[in-house]
């Protein structure tokens, strides 16, 4: 009999564990105004105005960027956000010649402010497109204020595949492109109103997995705990053969070390504006010479660099993403190297059998091996 | 006595114990791991190097990254023992650059000098990696690593330290149960240990 009484305590167990799950995200109706003006009480009234820049590609192939952006936009009006309206920003990146979509500069973001009135600036790179089956996306964003000392108030990233979860007989996969693409953007902007660590539909990437450990690491008795460091990160030097895997590695590094309240991390597009005034090139990573410059310019305490020999992603149904990097994090003050580590994973690496535990994109295993680090490092 | 007469059996035991057996041993050592050598200075007080360079590697492999991933893993595993502080390598190649080194992987000793007292170092490592590939050994492929390094003292320009390691190649247990060896990552910091306990012998 169906509705026997062991059955109806199964339903009522299921009911309220499906409540529980969904209480955890039960701020997401709240008003988007409240969680970034606790975080940034100065952002001002017109935080809500957000202007959301052209998507950054750096995928290193073409991929419908307009079509990811309008997607973006239609996400965050449902979160409540007002966006601005496109001949407004058409003109003012006219007005300004900005071309760099990828950060966003002092000067600009107070230009920005004192014409339109905008409090901040969504800025989205899109790391991966491959619409061939099994479709792949992954993407950055960050939620960046205006007025001359842009900070960054919110920021999060996805990657998925249409094989993530093939559940039951295939029924879980998702075949098309765009519903994949459309299922990335909502976990993306959902993240906006409801924090990681109350959302139980992505996987999860902060779990602390051996294998995602560094393989070799170093960290200087120099580096206090419970201090609060202004941190610097700068495009990795890219030995792989992915296109732009130094830019992506920097986005993994700001995006972990602004989970830790013991970072506080300078916006990139402050940061290359730097560089490039200062006419800093980094032939084999930072010199202390350089990295004295550029803290000194920007006042911050630590540089992180490093390295990336390998991020790979694959096509087809089979293989596994590869990523190898080190990093090196350089102190201000003694001018010493405090922290180096040497990280690699491959997507299978905490398979056991039947392909369980497989990851399937370089960026949600790069995640994890970013914070592993951050996590490290900040012990 | 009489000696019995060898049945066809007995034969090919015989066979097997004196010629084919050793034939196997020796087959199976073929490729296996050799520890290398390694010299010391012994007029060297190496508790006073603190600080060391480590130049690019020079690449006698077929993988063009082999050097630059050889010395990434070299870097990280001496700074980890938190015996020796190793510069960073972007202040490596400003020194380099400074200088004017015209082959930062094989300098000469008065270039080590020079480099050694502006980038203000007790020593400096040069290496080079002779093998980073997939052996194959008739159906059985693995991954080897052959690297020698040597340390140069920064004042005299003498060196004081040399190793070897190979690490990797298809072993007895590959052979008889097949697999592909261990990944490359895994052999090379194996043999970048091996190194590393010779140095610190």
């Amino acid at each position: 009999m169906i509705f026997s009484i062991n059955f109806l305590n199964k339903a009522f167990i299921l009911f309220f564990a499906g409540l529980f799950c969904l209480s955890g995200c039960a701020r997401i109706n709240k008003p988007v105004a409240a969680l970034i003006l606790t975080k940034n009480p100065d952002a001002g009234i017109n935080t809500f105005h957000i202007a959301v820049l052209p998507v950054q590609n750096l995928s290193g192939a073409a991929a419908p960027v307009k079509d990811i952006r309008q997607s973006l936009i239609d996400n965050f009006k449902k979160q409540g956000c007002n966006i601005i309206e496109e001949e407004i920003l058409e003109r003012f990146m006219a007005r300004h010649r900005v071309r760099y979509t990828g950060g966003i500069d002092g000067v600009t973001a107070q230009s920005l402010k004192e014409e339109t009135m905008v409090g901040a600036v969504l800025i989205t790179s899109l790391e991966l497109y491959d619409d061939k089956y099994p479709q792949k996306i992954s993407l950055t964003s960050r939620l960046v204020s205006t007025g001359d000392k842009p900070t960054i108030l919110w920021m999060d990233s996805i990657g998925i595949a249409g094989d993530d979860s093939p559940g039951i007989l295939g029924l879980g996969l998702i075949k098309d492109p765009h519903a994949l693409q459309e299922k990335a953007l909502q976990l993306l902007t959902r993240s906006f109103t409801c924090p990681p660590s109350e959302r139980h539909d992505r996987i999860d990437t902060r779990m602390g997995k051996k294998e995602f450990w560094p393989k070799i690491s170093y960290l200087s008795p120099v580096m206090a705990s419970g201090t609060t460091y202004t941190v610097t990160v700068t495009p990795f030097l890219n030995e792989s053969e992915r296109k732009n895997a130094g830019e992506i590695m920097a986005l993994h590094f700001i995006r972990a070390l602004r989970e830790h309240e013991n970072f506080n991390v300078i916006e990139p597009g402050i940061v290359r504006e730097e560089l490039l005034g200062l006419r800093v090139i980094m032939e084999d990573g930072v010199s202390l010479a350089n990295a004295s410059l550029v803290l000194g310019t920007l006042n911050a305490d630590l540089v992180i660099s490093g390295r990336v020999l390998d991020y790979q992603d694959y096509q087809g149904a089979e293989g596994s993403p590869k990523v190898d990097f080190s990093v090196v994090v350089i102190e201000r003050k003694s001018q010493e190297i405090i922290w180096a580590s040497k990280s690699y994973n491959q997507g299978d690496d905490s398979v056991f059998f039947f392909d369980r535990g497989k990851i399937n994109t370089a960026h949600t295993m790069a995640s994890k091996m970013v914070r592993n680090v951050v996590e490290r490092m900040s012990k | 006595m009489k000696r019995r007469p060898l049945t066809m059996m007995r034969k090919n035991i015989l066979i097997l114990n004196k010629i084919i057996l050793p034939l196997i041993l020796l087959s199976l050592t073929a490729c296996a791991t050799s520890s290398g050598t390694y010299y010391h200075d012994p007029n060297m007080d190496f508790a006073a190097v603190k600080t060391v360079a480590v130049m690019p590697f020079n690449n006698f492999s077929r993988d063009t990254l082999a050097a630059d991933r050889v010395r990434d893993v070299f870097i990280n595993m001496l700074l980890s023992t938190g015996e020796i502080y190793v510069l960073p390598t972007g202040e490596v190649t400003r020194g380099v650059v400074l200088m004017g080194v015209t082959n930062p992987a094989t300098p000469s000793a008065e270039e080590i000098v020079k480099l050694a007292s502006l980038i203000k170092v007790d020593a400096v490592i040069t290496g080079a990696v002779n093998e980073y590939e997939i052996i194959r050994s008739g159906t059985t492929s693995a991954n080897i690593i052959s690297l020698n390094l040597q340390m140069i003292e920064a004042r005299t320009g003498k060196v004081v330290w040399t190793a070897s390691s190979t690490k990797g190649g298809v072993s007895a247990l590959d052979r008889l149960f097949g697999g592909g060896g261990k990944p490359m990552n895994d052999v090379t910091e194996k043999a970048v240990n091996d190194i590393l306990n010779k140095f610190f012998k």
